[in-house]
């Protein structure tokens, strides 16, 4: 085990590098090439942070064959212990266990490496892999910032290597089959003129969260670390780790609940369209987590010009309420709405009494659509006949996805590796799409209206 | 006449009596195998045109199976509030976990090709009194209600007991 404690931090690293640029010249160590002699068949992996999100990643890669697991690091002893635990119960190997990045970076000869450290820390450990010669797949947001986004696109760029972004539902084969073959294709949807996404959490899923501080980091690996940064006082060991282990509350260490939860879904929007927002107008407000520098809710409108015309598009996120369908994207066309969720069970489609009724049918049959239920008015006295529109028949997708959420995304990044594919999220592409989400709290601060310019969104 | 009458008589319990057999006896077997009852899952591609389509979407089909490795004598749910009921020990709750299947279908059978019957008839009417006992400490009026109907059966298949025949062994 080694136990060298991390010695850049990031406020370091991102000083001497210029936005990743100067690297070279502050930390010449890192930039050796890769050893010659990697085994051709298998991939040899690294993990850069050991938390919940590692987690989720590693158990949608355990039935991914060809990966040798080599090194892990994350200034938590406890976190990198658990992952040496796993990887050694599932597939009896021992990895090496690091405190440090950039030493796990010297040392190892790594193929890839996954980043899953918290959101401020992204752009560094991306940037320092990409410069040892390490393919990336990085967890999104890119970064807290937009600069931070941008610098990984031009490491990437710098480089040569390839930088996934775990935008992973531009891999699932539901959403690309969504995209390509009704909408596209089939144009079930006929003209899409509103899209209507949302994340609903419940209370007792956004509560702090707690650990037994006898396995948490000590106050100055959690300085080194940035986990102070933007605080207007000396914080307490106490403080210091409520930050570590809460960093998604905190605008200096992440982009809330937007980044966490919206980035996801308002990035569909953005690829199904084929296209970036034009303006941007959101609320947001600390209405029941009055203490947290983030909003808890956020609503936010987006306009988008498109060649089959203007679309507006409505997203909220809530940690406050579950109710109200969960979590899904929903494109509301003038023929047929799908909404799409990486959750099956929130996936429906329905269409308009008014849409070509032969095509539904034909769709069904060559097995493209299931038809689930006839539309069903509601009825009841209340009923206004002349308010009311015929209701919509209910379709669903033709199949599923049989493995984890995440597995196809890191099989398309393994694939890349080994040259069978291209990237489906690559850097430059997530952040054309996540470029807009970085305004939408200035939006929600100054309750302006943004009407985006290359300036906003360029990469 | 009377005797025309009596044979009727006779005839119209007997029948009684095995129907009471069958059902009691197929009751208990079908539930007792049950517990060894588990689904398996299949994925196979969905068919777009014909065939297998290019994005690897699939369906699940779904199978039932039965295989010692299934067995469950206590439903999990029942298993985890019977666990936490002061009045029944963890040791009786694991041993009672482990007989109950075995002994319905052993029960299920005496009952049915008519073995002691009037023995397997009261053991089964226990081991229904028994479940009674641990839904009524859960709160289960439904199943408590349900079983009632049970034991009323078992207890009219022993008061029909001298009516009995088409058994291999009549004693006890």
């Amino acid at each position: 085990m080694k136990l060298k404690l991390p010695t850049l931090s990031r406020r370091d690293f991102l000083a001497k590098s210029s936005l990743g640029a100067g690297l070279a010249l502050s930390a010449p160590s890192i930039l050796r090439a890769k050893e010659a002699g990697a085994p051709a068949d298998d991939i040899r992996v690294g993990f850069i942070g050991c938390g919940k999100q590692h987690e989720v990643l590693f158990n949608a890669m355990v039935n991914i064959p060809g990966i040798r697991y080599v090194a892990a690091a994350d200034i938590m002893k406890a976190r990198v212990g658990r992952t040496f635990s796993a990887i050694k119960s599932r597939f009896g190997t021992n990895i090496n266990r690091y405190l440090d990045v950039e030493e796990m970076l010297e040392k190892e000869n790594l193929d890839a490496v996954f980043v899953s450290t918290p959101d401020f820390w992204h752009a560094p450990h991306t940037i320092m892999a990409l410069e040892a010669g390490c393919d990336v797949y990085c967890e999104k947001m890119m970064s807290n910032t937009l600069e931070g986004a941008r610098s990984m696109v031009a490491a990437m760029d710098r480089t040569g290597k390839l930088c996934q972004i775990g935008h992973q539902r531009r891999s699932n084969p539901r959403y690309r089959y969504t995209l390509e073959q009704l909408i596209q294709k089939e144009n079930i949807c006929g003209q899409i003129v509103n899209i209507n996404g949302q994340w609903n959490r419940a209370l007792s899923s956004s509560q702090d969260i707690v650990s037994k501080p006898s396995i948490l980091p000590d106050a100055d690996t959690l300085r080194k670390a940035g986990f102070n940064q933007g605080a207007d006082h000396e914080l307490s060991l106490e403080e210091l780790r409520h930050r570590f282990l809460n960093w998604r509350f905190y605008t200096d260490l992440s982009g809330g609940p937007i980044s966490d939860l919206g980035a996801h879904q308002i990035d569909i929007f953005n690829w199904y369209l084929g296209a970036q927002p034009t303006s941007l107008m959101a609320s947001g407000g600390r209405s029941y987590f009055k203490d947290r520098e983030h909003f808890d809710n956020v609503m936010c409108v987006f306009d988008y010009d498109t060649p089959q015309g203007n679309v507006r598009a409505f997203y909220q996120v809530l940690t406050t309420t579950s109710s109200g369908g969960g979590y899904y994207e929903s494109f509301m066309g003038t023929e047929g709405t799908i909404n799409i969720s990486e959750r099956g069970a929130y996936t429906k489609i329905y269409k308009e009494s008014g849409a070509d009724g032969t095509k539904w049918d034909e769709l069904t049959q060559r097995g493209l659509l299931k038809k689930q239920a006839a539309g069903k008015a509601a009825g009841g006295s209340d009923a206004i006949a002349s308010y009311e529109s015929a209701p919509p028949d209910e379709y669903a997708l033709p199949g599923g996805l049989s493995k984890a959420p995440h597995q196809p995304h890191i099989e398309n990044f393994l694939a890349a590796i080994r040259g069978e594919a291209t990237l489906t999220c690559d850097a430059r592409h997530a952040l054309e799409s996540e470029a807009p989400i970085y305004w939408v709290n200035h939006a929600a601060e100054t309750k302006e209206t943004i009407f985006f310019t290359e300036e906003h969104l360029h990469t | 006449m009377a005797s025309k009458e009596q044979y009727s008589n006779d005839l119209g319990l007997t029948l009684g009596m095995l129907t009471l057999r069958i059902w009691l006896g197929f009751r208990a077997i079908l539930t007792g195998i049950e517990k060894y009852a588990g689904t398996t899952s299949r994925d196979k591609d969905v068919l777009i045109d014909g065939a297998p389509n290019a994005y690897g979407l699939t369906e699940t089909a779904t199978g039932k199976v039965y295989a010692f490795s299934n067995y469950n004598g206590v439903p999990a749910t029942l298993y985890d509030k019977f666990s936490n009921e002061p009045l029944i020990p963890t040791w009786g709750l694991n041993l009672y976990d482990t007989i109950l299947g075995p002994a319905l279908i052993l029960l299920g059978l005496a009952v049915l090709l008519g073995i002691a019957q009037r023995t397997s008839l009261f053991a089964m009417g226990l081991v229904y009194t028994s479940l009674t006992f641990g839904l009524i400490l859960v709160k289960q009026d439904a199943g408590i209600a349900w079983l009632g109907i049970h034991i009323i059966m078992v207890v009219l298949a022993l008061a029909l007991a001298k009516y009995n025949r088409f058994a291999i062994l009549k004693k006890w």
